[in-house]
């Protein structure tokens, strides 16, 4: 589950509010009292989590679908 | 065929289910049954298998199968008499198909298999008699290992010995006799038999069997009356066994019958030196009547294959002949519903799965997305010949999912936030007629028509009120022709959301009753069926009823098409208002093609059961083949079957088409479908636009959300209906990145993202800000996982399955 949703990049996008780039750092995310620490593109000052499209459509999809399944 | 379950579609199956419950749904699918053929056949052989094995030309695999359910095929296989014939369902077009003549080619043409040799169990059993039923069961027990000892008066083979050399070549006795041999079978040659011979080998044997179809033994030699249980083969004294007689006195015995007797003697032995008694699990041995059901309508006719040489068949003969067999089964659901088909099995398989799924504690539920991709249109109970209700039985696994909170949340989401959305103050509400203080009627379009069909919606209103009272109808009381916007509430029943049903019905009843109880005149199908199970006290007409009574409209007209008529699943059992839409049509002098699966066979566009809100591929797929159910351009009453059929591709028309033209009647079948947030913004639209026409209000709008003005592409538009991104979700985000300022940006593009969590979905939106209040939406997208940093990330999972009114209230 944690694996498939690593190896995200930030493609660009940097923290609008804190002006810098977004780093790979842990985040924990939760769904239906599920939750896992991951490795995201995130901005260290103000902690806003970036997710890309393909992501969201994607392996996330799976997982949620999985864990709604539970 | 009586069952124990008995089933109201109102109350549905109640879970969780007892056994007993499911095996009596199971009993109505006969899918599982043992064809005509196998029950027929007292050795039982799976001929269906096997003609479709020889059919491939496969004569090892088909042996292989023979000798499963056949002792002694390689002699047996030359001899069958073929006591499926009689009932084989191929009789009933042309001829049966020839099972002996396959039996014999497959033995003839292949080698038998190589069985292992078991252990000895150093069980011995004393056989009297060397008759084909003592050789058989001689063949069984050496199968598990046991000795059989067959005592003799005269050479093996009783009856066999007299076949012509044709039919049964010499040396294949020898080789059968070599092969119990090999099985540990002992032959003892004595002089007679008498009671106490049988008293002795009952001391140095476990059981005794008496082979009657030897010349040389009776059972008078034995002093036994006769055969007690003509299934386990007992006589009154225990352990001793008899079978192998002609059925009747003085006939010749069939050799199948001989074997099958000695093979179930053979069983029961076993049984007895298992220390079970020798009826145990019995059921469905020997002959008896098929269930499966099987539908010859479509079987084409073949002629049966004349062997030249019927005692010695060619292999192409015999694969030409297995060929004509029509492989029983029943499958009716399955060929006609696209959702039955896709999960590869048949009712009985699904329900056993749905009644595990629902008693899973902790793993995976597989079957959650299967339940709930049902359309519950219940095509399968119309053409199942025992009424098995694939629908009926999902909706009461719905039920028992949402009840016990294990509904997956994101199945029913959007339909029931759209549900909430037509019910919501700034979208629902009741009128008496302008300038009337009471209402007789009260049209009630439902949710959907005003979002496919606004301005024919309003006209239909403006019929109804110019004709209705003039119509003689009128009840005593008086009163005109009210308005009621708002949805019925089926798509908390079909989620299968108990509270929120009963809770949508309470509300529609208060609001009904504070209008003075008017008689509803539903435009939807689907209401319809709503308001029979749910509010059957509250007096409801069919739209197309009444306007079949009525003058047609001004204007009204043939389409100049050519139509198929497709008939909404939710009227399967609507007969008369089926028959007055039909009135209709002759009315405008339109003339339709009546589909084979058409009025109480009508087939699903894919929305009912909110199967396409689960699973929008599936959901395609059905409206998809409906489609290809003709080439004509179809003709519909019902508004969500006319918009999810037209989204496939198919030119279709909704009769309002044709009785209230706007624009011609190619344009109105290729008018595209309107997406999700089209069908939002067109129900509050043509609720302002009606409000103002007909009572001159002019509802408030909202400030916030208006002013905000997007533009996208085609592509987008279409990627976020699929995503059920509505706009105004959208605009939600934008609000809030307006007020904050959005989180991400994007120096080498110059666009901006943002995120908002309003309920329990994350949205994400990529924009460029072209005007203060202007956007250009280049892609959004959402997730339901919680991720920090999120405007609203509190929102978890936290709500329940029945969580969905509180956008709802009174009007």
């Amino acid at each position: 589950m944690k694996a498939e949703l690593q190896g995200v990049s930030a493609r660009g996008w940097i923290c609008r509010q804190c002006g810098i780039p977004l780093e790979i750092l842990p985040v924990d995310i939760t769904y239906m009292g599920s939750s896992f620490q991951v490795e995201l593109p995130r901005c260290r000052q103000c902690g806003y989590t970036f997710i890309p499209p393909d992501l969201a459509e994607g392996k996330m999809l799976e997982v949620e679908k999985i864990l709604e399944d539970k | 065929m009586p069952l124990a379950i008995v089933f109201d579609r109102r109350i549905g199956y109640l879970f969780p289910m007892e056994q007993s419950e499911l095996r009596a749904f199971e009993k109505r699918c006969t899918q599982e049954e043992a064809p005509a053929c196998q029950t027929a056949c007292p050795l039982h052989v799976d001929a269906r298998a096997f003609c479709g094995l020889m059919a491939a030309g496969r004569l090892s695999d088909a042996r292989k199968l023979l000798e499963r359910s056949m002792p002694l095929a390689d002699l047996l296989g030359r001899l069958c008499e073929g006591d499926c014939l009689a009932a084989c369902r191929r009789a009933e077009i042309d001829a049966a198909v020839n099972m002996p003549l396959l039996e014999r080619a497959c033995v003839c043409f292949s080698k038998p298999a190589k069985g292992m040799l078991m252990p000895s169990t150093g069980k011995r059993v004393a056989v009297a008699g060397a008759g084909l039923s003592s050789l058989c069961l001689a063949w069984e027990l050496g199968k598990k290992g046991h000795t059989a000892v067959i005592h003799h008066c005269q050479s093996p083979g009783g009856r066999l010995k007299s076949v012509n050399n044709a039919v049964l070549p010499e040396g294949v006795l020898a080789d059968a006799l070599d092969a119990l041999t090999g099985l540990r079978v002992e032959f003892i040659l004595v002089d007679s038999f008498s009671p106490a011979w049988r008293d002795k080998a009952l001391e140095d044997h476990l059981a005794l069997y008496i082979g009657l179809d030897d010349a040389s033994v009776s059972l008078a030699d034995f002093a036994l009356g006769g055969i007690s249980d003509f299934l386990t083969q007992e006589t009154a004294m225990p352990a001793v066994f008899a079978g192998g007689a002609p059925d009747t006195p003085g006939g010749a015995p069939s050799f199948v019958r001989a074997a099958a007797d000695g093979k179930r003697a053979a069983g029961s032995i076993i049984r007895l030196m298992q220390g079970v008694s020798p009826a145990t699990a019995r059921e469905n041995e020997g002959v008896y009547k098929s269930l499966l059901h099987t539908n010859l309508e479509d079987v084409a006719p073949a002629l049966p294959v004349i062997a030249l040489d019927p005692d010695a068949p060619t292999e192409d003969e015999a694969v030409a002949e297995a060929a004509r067999c029509i492989r029983c089964e029943c499958l009716e659901c399955v060929k006609h519903c696209v959702y039955l088909a896709n999960y590869k099995g048949y009712p009985k398989r699904y329900a056993r799965e749905i009644y595990n799924n629902l008693s899973v504690v902790h793993g995976l539920r597989r079957s959650n997305g299967q339940i709930n991709s049902c359309a519950e249109c219940g095509l399968c109970a119309a053409v199942c010949p025992n009424s098995a209700d694939m629908g009926a039985f999902c909706a009461s696994a719905r039920r028992e999912m949402a009840r016990s909170n294990r509904m997956p949340p994101s199945a029913h989401e959007f339909a029931l936030e759209d549900m909430a959305f037509s019910n919501a103050p700034d979208i629902a509400f009741f009128r008496h007629e302008p300038g009337a203080s009471q209402s007789a009627w009260a049209f009630f379009p439902g949710c959907q028509l005003p979002a496919s069909f606004p301005g024919q919606s309003a006209d239909v209103y403006r019929h109804l009120r110019r004709h209705l009272p003039e119509s003689g109808n009128a009840p005593k009381g008086g009163g005109g022709v009210g308005f009621f916007f708002r949805c019925c509430g089926a798509p908390a029943r079909w989620s299968g959301r108990d509270l929120l049903t009963a809770e949508s019905a309470a509300s529609l009843r208060a609001d009904w009753q504070q209008a003075g109880e008017p008689t509803l005149i539903l435009a939807c199908a689907s209401c319809m069926s709503f308001f029979t199970e749910a509010l059957p006290d509250i007096p409801v007409i069919s739209l197309w009823d009444v306007l079949a009574d009525l003058p047609l409209p001004e204007g009204a007209a043939a389409a100049g098409l050519d139509l198929a008529l497709h008939d909404p699943c939710a009227a399967r059992h609507s007969d008369v208002t089926r028959a007055r839409v039909r009135a209709l049509a002759r009315q405008l002098g339109q003339e339709v093609e009546e589909l084979s699966l058409g009025g109480a066979l009508t087939r699903c566009c894919g929305y009912g059961g909110l199967a396409s809100a689960a699973n929008p591929v599936l959901g395609d797929a059905i409206a998809l083949s409906r489609a290809k159910d003709t080439d004509r351009a179809l003709l519909t009453w019902c508004a969500m079957c006319r918009d999810r059929l037209r989204a496939v591709g198919k030119n279709s028309l909704h009769l309002l088409d044709l009785l209230f033209p706007d624009g011609s009647a190619e344009q109105a079948a290729t008018r595209p479908a309107p997406g999700i947030s089209a069908r939002q913004e067109r129900r509050l639209s043509f609720r302002t636009t009606l409000l103002h026409d007909a009572w001159n209000e002019n509802p408030p709008e909202n400030a916030g959300m208006d002013s905000i003005t997007l533009s996208m592409d085609e592509d987008t538009a279409r990627k976020l209906d699929a995503r059920r991104i509505l706009r105004s979700d959208i605009k939600a985000v934008l609000l809030h990145a307006k007020d904050n300022g959005p989180q991400f940006a994007n120096p080498d593009t110059g666009r901006s993202l943002h995120c908002l969590r309003p309920k329990q979905v994350t949205f994400w939106v990529e924009f460029t800000r072209t005007g203060d209040n202007a956007y250009d939406v280049h892609d959004a997208y959402c997730h339901r996982m919680v991720v920090p940093g999120v405007p609203g990330e509190g929102l978890d999972t936290a709500a329940t399955c029945e969580g969905y009114s509180r956008k709802g209230g009174r009007m």
